[in-house]
């Protein structure tokens, strides 16, 4: 059986100290206050009585709901059309490193501000989108302000919005496959979709994975792309309200803390299950 | 197999210490401080920390106001914290509630974000202040603050605010296009679907006649006139509940009503010549005349309502601060709703003023800069707020969300199924 050294824990001491009162502890106290009911400065224990709220209440069920929607949905796709396009930069567009930049551009913008110009292009009355498409005759739906749309918009918008993150990372896996898989399947006469299906693709899985794995964890989490896209609200009607949006409104704005821990661990459980399950599966196809 | 379980022995020690944490908590209670006696004068140095939520021009008002305070009275330094909007304000007292000792010793806030803080004696009761003759005005009526205005700082009865930046709905419309169009200023909410229909029918419908800028306020106002107030006994789908929704679902329907969606206000619809009237607060009145511009003439007349809403916050106090500096802050607070404070802050801004005598000020009434004073008066006779009990802030906030989704129902067809829906919401605002 091997042992750790004695002395590494020393060495570790800080960092265990500072993981376990800023990580840990927090987690912790989630958890405890989830269980309390009251304003915080005055929680007492009511048992599994904000569970019930949580489970009873349609608007947690919404929000879950439109989470799960946008995980399922704005992750593939977004990883989807950057894989596509990183693939395109990498290997048929020449000034490599301007486009690169070009499509690294927004993820050093802030989201606010992103969502301050996405309200002018969703805009029902006269924005750019809805001009363009009316230009082709095409239906013109109000993005904004009907409560049927908002979660395609909203799911539009986090695509966009994640495709810059994709695009790096994907462009560094690309530049890291050995280039003699490539000459030597030109020597063999490979077609391009032979390539890509048969070196690129098993080059690249480590990184989707990692990237599946981000990409999941943060849709869960989305709270940020909601505020920016509607304005300060959870979409007309809160019909594009999140998990974390209900987290916060419960915490802040309804003062209902021990509510909102209860949908923490609720979300943090379902995250922990799907991520889990997600490494089972890459494993899986890495194999 | 070891290692794991030494994580686990670990969680549960740290779980067992969670736990002995939060026990001990609840074992001491919160020492109150009665301040026994009110300091006469300020005679030593004191800093009174003040936490707001004004931007731009409200921010630099203030901050003049303040700095006059500060040459009347040398002793005591004003420190104006700007906290962010509303919502990020009142999210920070929520926070700063766990370690009273980071709170400020006055900050601006509306009754319903303090219910709890004042169920724990956080807050100090304000009357002993105002009846003091040093530090207050001696008794309540002497200090001229419109008693409405001041019976909705008040928590469980207890005053625990001074009213300071106060606003009411109005009717803002497009003069010129009402003039073309040879419509009357609507003056009962009856008139205002009729002149909506005809403005929307005479401009090809291409204008939309009117809209509101804050449903809930068009909810709980509505059902006022009709004698209820807002409250968890409040049937949401009874007859009364239903003809107030119907009236502005109906016009959606027709078109000749509109919300404000993701825009959050209409000044800028109405800017754009989209909708010819809203209603909204006095206190946007300034980003009206900035988007209308020289376009054409607006015009601004009362809610046409019986009751109008008494919006914007109070100035509460913390009781962890010293006698000293409560003393200081009250004096403060006092400068702040003076006469001529309250017409200049009221002059800047478009709040109004908390007082009779400056409301009728000539130097108020006759503000060139402003239409909001003329009407004022007239507007102001009944005024009515969100009453302080449990969940009604969250209740509040909650009837925009039902009123959205029922409105955004209305434009597509049948509205029942929405209505039956909110109910639900509604009463489940009320038992968080």
């Amino acid at each position: 059986m091997k042992t750790n050294n004695k002395k590494a824990w020393l060495y570790l001491l800080p960092t265990i100290i500072f993981v376990s009162l800023f990580s840990i502890f927090p987690i912790l106290r989630a958890l405890g206050m989830s269980f309390q009911s009251g304003p915080l400065i005055n929680l007492q224990w009511t048992g599994v009585s904000n569970y019930q709220y949580i489970f009873t209440d349609p608007e947690f069920w919404r929000a879950l709901k439109n989470t799960l929607l946008y995980a399922v949905i704005a992750v593939p796709s977004a990883l989807v059309i950057s894989i596509f396009l990183a693939w395109s930069i990498f290997s048929k567009i020449r000034h490599q490193s301007f486009f690169e930049t070009m499509f690294f551009m927004p993820y050093v913008t802030s989201t606010i501000a992103i969502g301050i110009v996405f309200r002018y292009i969703f805009n029902g009355d006269y924005g750019m989108l809805n001009f363009l498409l009316r230009l082709i005759h095409f239906p013109a739906p109000n993005w904004l302000d009907d409560p049927s749309m908002n979660m395609t918009t909203l799911i539009l918008f986090g695509i966009w919005t994640s495709l810059a993150f994709n695009i790096v990372i994907l462009m560094g896996a690309l530049r890291n496959i050995d280039p003699n898989y490539y000459t030597l399947a030109d020597m063999y006469g490979a077609s391009g979709n032979e390539k890509f299906w048969r070196i690129t693709m098993p080059q690249l899985v480590p990184t989707i994975a990692f990237l599946l794995t981000m990409n999941i964890i943060g849709a869960f989490k989305i709270y940020t792309e909601v505020y920016a896209l509607f304005n300060g609200q959870a979409g007309i009607g809160n019909s594009a309200t999140t998990a974390v949006y209900y987290i916060y409104n419960k915490f802040q704005m309804v003062g209902t803390p021990g509510v909102a821990m209860a949908a923490t661990v609720v979300l943090f459980l379902i995250i922990l299950v799907v991520t889990f399950l997600q490494r089972k599966m890459m494993k899986r196809i890495g194999r | 197999m070891k290692f794991t379980r030494k994580i686990a022995v670990t969680a549960i020690a740290a779980l067992a210490l969670l736990g002995t944490a939060a026990c001990s908590k609840n074992g001491s209670s919160s020492s109150s401080s009665s301040s026994s006696k009110i300091p006469a004068k300020i005679t030593k140095k004191t800093t009174v920390v003040f936490w707001h939520g004004m931007s731009r021009a409200q921010e630099s008002t203030l901050k003049s106001l303040t700095s006059d305070f500060e040459k009347k009275n040398p002793n005591v330094t004003v420190k104006l914290q700007y906290q962010g909007q509303y919502t990020d304000l009142q999210a920070k007292i929520n926070s700063t509630l766990q370690s009273p000792n980071n709170l400020p010793t006055i900050t601006q806030a509306y009754p319903g974000w303090l219910w709890n803080a004042a169920k724990s004696k956080m807050l100090v009761d304000l009357k002993p202040y105002i009846n003091d003759k040093n530090v207050g005005w001696g008794s309540a009526s002497a200090s001229d603050i419109n008693t409405d205005l001041l019976s909705g700082a008040t928590i469980n009865g207890t005053q625990y605010g001074i009213p300071f930046n106060k606003s009411v709905e109005v009717l803002v419309y497009n003069k010129t296009l009402l003039d073309k169009y040879g419509v009357k200023v609507p003056k009962t909410m009856a008139e205002l679907r009729s002149a909506s229909e005809e403005i929307y029918k005479k401009s090809n419908h291409k204008v939309v006649g009117a809209g509101f800028d804050s449903l809930s306020n068009y909810y709980v106002l509505g059902m006022k006139d009709k004698g209820i107030n807002l409250s968890s006994k409040v049937n949401f789908t009874g007859s009364d509940s239903k003809s107030v929704i119907n009236y502005y679902a109906k016009g959606i329907k027709a078109g000749y009503f509109r919300t404000a969606g993701s825009e959050n206000y209409l000044s800028g619809p109405f800017a754009n010549e989209k909708v010819a009237m809203f209603i909204g607060t006095s206190a946007g009145e300034g980003f009206v005349k900035k988007g209308v511009g020289s376009k054409f003439t607006y015009g601004v007349a009362p809610r046409p309502s019986t009751y109008n809403m008494q919006q914007g916050t109070d100035i509460y106090m913390f009781s962890h601060a010293s006698a000293m500096q409560k003393a200081a802050a009250f004096k403060y607070i006092k400068f702040l709703v003076s006469k001529s404070s309250q017409i200049k802050w009221a002059n800047k801004t478009g709040y109004i003023p908390v007082t009779k005598a400056a409301m009728n000020a000539p130097a108020y009434k006759s503000s060139k800069t402003s239409k909001v004073p003329a009407q004022l008066a007239k507007t102001t006779k009944h005024l009515y707020s969100v009453p302080v009990t449990k969940d009604s802030n969250a209740a509040y906030g909650q009837l925009n969300t039902i009123m959205q989704t029922i409105f955004a129902q209305a434009q597509k067809g049948n509205w029942d199924s929405a209505i039956t829906a909110g109910k639900a919401k509604f009463d489940s605002s009320w038992k968080q």
